[in-house]
């Protein structure tokens, strides 16, 4: 069977290769050891328990070294589990009654794991998941360490992939990914971009369409999936490959270039970054400065929260990689929302999304707030720059004179220490809760920057959840309705001679990138991967063209007559994906 | 056998990084070691076992109940109760 299926494009990039399933155990896919002996059962399921403590306590050591303590500290916990008393004298007991010995191991984590998942502490209960976790590298171990693994390079098609099975992947094996499940901002499609995997995900009926297929390709761009390919297939690919390739590097050639149009309407690029390693990748992609720094994430995946200490390195790095002359801006931890953080111990609420967080987390846990603001000043004297630091989902005056509070009480605590602290901070406010957008003239008087952050505004000015699929609908940040949004917040900036960036995905995508400097954006902030498309889209147009395009844009009434408008102007020689949720069509 | 009443001064009890800091501070007696949550009177666990410690639930203030037994009880009672007394700074690494 030859089929075309297409999901959601993940990372970019062609793949064509054999296919391999990657089966989760529980689906039929764990595999029966044949063991001589049950001496010889229990022999084995010590040495895999020893050596899946051991690569644990390795990767362990080189997050160390990596500066992210707080992952590595999960790593060396999951190190002891798999060395359990508890957990490996139960498997053992279990094989030597008979059972096989990878059965025998999940089988003894499984029942560690409902043990912790039945505790009342939603921190405990949550190490269920890194125990069931450990007893799937244990058997990788037990099964002589090659069971998740293709043995040759493959597109690997399966419904969800661990993050953990394809960064320990050797280079080289997973040509391309395909999976039913997922979405473009799952980490493992994040670790795939990283990688330069060419992904796709959320694909309907992959699985059955790749059942007893040979070989599939798959365009990390358009979101298309080929099963068995044709000879003509191939040859198109390829051509594509050659035209994509001329494409990208000619946008790399760019690099290192203020960003501009032909008619040398200045439009700096930023990167959105969430760590001082990103840093370096995005000054390498010739970011202009960080528009974005997500330090939620340094709070993310721990006990605790990050000491004032850590978090001065980390800021220092970020800021030292870019030097005086270019800023970076730190945005105060979004935390709520999707971004959960169990150690604070925050009341569940029906809608996160509209409860408390970010900024008004000020309330209830100040000093969180106090020791970041503190841990920027320090960072800044120290690294002898100014710093940058905006606060997200202000909503009212209040929210942002209570930052412009927090801040200063922060530097007079730092300067009683005696320690470097600059003269000033450049503060700004994320404009994504539509009461901001409504109150801009007022607001930016306040503040030195506004920064839109379009992801969730869209959810806002639409009402819509971003993390509900069945409202795809209404997710896309090119409707009319948020950009004369944005337009009202532009016009607010300017009576008060102030700038406006954009930092959400709208900014990373050519045809958004377009339409928002047409309607005045200062600043473009977006993932490094994706400067060199926008820097490109910008460099073939004139700031004429980018006005009417906006002026088109703010006329239309729906989202496909503004994309349509945009990849106009774009040359539409990029493919356009299939908006409106994947389509599926099958060639017999 | 030797045994040991001591109240967990940690900030955050006995949650992952304290418990891995004292399973492996358990691990490296020969002798058994038994953890009990007094405070809660729940079941005592396997001391060198961070599954085991993890259900036991350890909040700051609750008391534990330290129970050794080999040839060198004396110094793993000993060790293991000033690991659990400590600050989180030294029961970290």
């Amino acid at each position: 069977m030859s089929g075309r299926i297409a999901g959601i494009p993940a990372a970019p990039g062609i793949a064509v290769g054999p296919v391999w399933r990657y089966r989760p155990r529980g689906a039929g896919g764990v595999p029966v050891l044949a063991v001589a002996s049950r001496g010889e059962a229990e022999l084995r399921i010590r040495r895999a328990a020893d050596a899946a403590a051991a690569q644990l306590q390795a990767l362990a050591e080189r997050l160390c070294e990596m500066n992210r303590p707080g992952d590595a500290e999960i790593l060396a916990a999951q190190a002891l589990m798999a060395i359990d008393p508890a957990i490996v004298e139960e498997a053992v007991r279990l094989a030597r009654g008979g059972m096989d010995p990878v059965e025998a191991v999940l089988a003894a984590a499984e029942a560690s794991a409902q043990v912790l998942a039945a505790l009342d502490d939603a921190l405990l209960a949550a190490r269920a998941g890194d125990v069931r976790d450990v007893a799937v590298r244990v058997v990788r171990a037990l099964s002589g360490g090659h069971l998740d693994l293709p043995a040759v390079p493959s597109v690997v098609a399966a419904d969800d992939l661990p993050p953990s099975l394809l960064a320990e992947t050797p280079p080289g094996l997973v040509l391309g990914l395909a999976l039913a499940g997922g979405s473009p901002t799952a980490h493992v499609a994040i670790l795939a971009r990283s990688l330069g995997i060419p992904s796709v995900v959320a694909v309907p009926g992959l699985l059955d369409a790749v059942r007893g297929a040979a070989t599939i390709a798959l365009d990390g761009e358009s979101g298309e999936i080929l099963v068995d390919p044709g000879a003509a297939d191939l040859r198109a690919l390829a051509e594509l490959q050659v035209v994509r390739g001329a494409r990208d590097r000619a946008a790399a050639a760019l690099r290192g270039r203020p960003a501009a149009t032909i008619d040398g309407q200045r439009i700096p690029l930023l990167a959105n970054i969430r760590s001082p390693d990103d840093a370096v990748r995005a000054l390498e992609a010739g970011a202009e400065g960080v528009g974005l720094f997500r330090t939620e994430y340094l709070f993310l995946r721990r006990q605790a929260p990050p000491s004032e200490e850590e978090q001065v390195s980390e800021y220092r790095r970020a800021m030292e990689a870019f030097g005086p002359a270019r800023s970076v801006v730190i945005r105060l931890a979004d935390i709520g929302g999707d971004k959960s953080i169990p150690y604070l111990g925050l009341r569940e609420e029906p809608n996160p999304f509209l409860g408390v967080r970010a900024i008004r987390l000020a309330q209830d846990s100040r000093e969180l707030l106090l020791t970041q603001l503190r841990a920027i000043w320090r960072a800044a004297g120290e690294a002898g720059v100014t710093p940058h630091v905006m606060a997200p989902m202000v909503a009212t005056i209040a929210d942002a004179q209570l930052l412009c509070g927090l801040r200063d009480e922060a530097r007079s605590a730092v300067a009683a220490t005696g320690a470097a602290c600059p003269g000033r901070m450049v503060t700004g406010l994320m404009i994504e809760v539509p009461s901001a957008a409504i109150l801009a003239p007022e607001l930016a008087r306040l503040v030195d920057f506004f920064s839109i952050g379009t992801n969730d505004l869209t959810q806002y000015v639409l009402a819509a959840d971003r993390g509900n699929p069945s409202l795809g609908r209404y997710q896309d940040a090119l409707h009319p309705a948020v950009l004369r949004t944005v337009a009202a917040v532009v016009a607010g900036a300017d009576q008060a001679g102030i700038p406006v960036a954009v930092c959400g995905e709208l900014a990373g995508d050519p045809a958004g990138a377009l339409v928002l400097a047409g309607l005045g954006v200062d600043e473009l902030s977006a993932d490094a991967g994706s400067l060199d498309g926008i820097r490109a889209a910008l460099a073939g147009v004139t700031g004429t063209e980018l006005r009417a395009l906006a002026a088109k844009a703010l006329a239309a009434t729906d989202a496909e007559a503004v994309r349509a408008y945009a990849n106009e102007l774009l040359g539409a020689k990029r493919e356009g994906r299939p908006r409106g949720g994947p389509a599926i069509t099958v060639r017999r | 056998m030797r045994s040991i009443d001591v109240e967990v001064r940690n900030e955050s009890g006995l949650h992952a990084r304290p418990a891995a800091a004292f399973v492996r501070a358990a691990a490296r007696f020969v002798s058994t070691v038994r953890l009990a949550n007094v405070t809660l009177g729940r079941p005592s666990a396997d001391g060198k076992s961070i599954v085991g410690i993890l259900t036991l639930g350890v909040e700051k203030g609750h008391v534990l109940r330290v129970v050794t037994e080999g040839t060198d009880e004396d110094r793993a009672v000993e060790t293991l109760r000033d690991l659990l007394a400590s600050r989180p700074e030294k029961a970290g690494q």
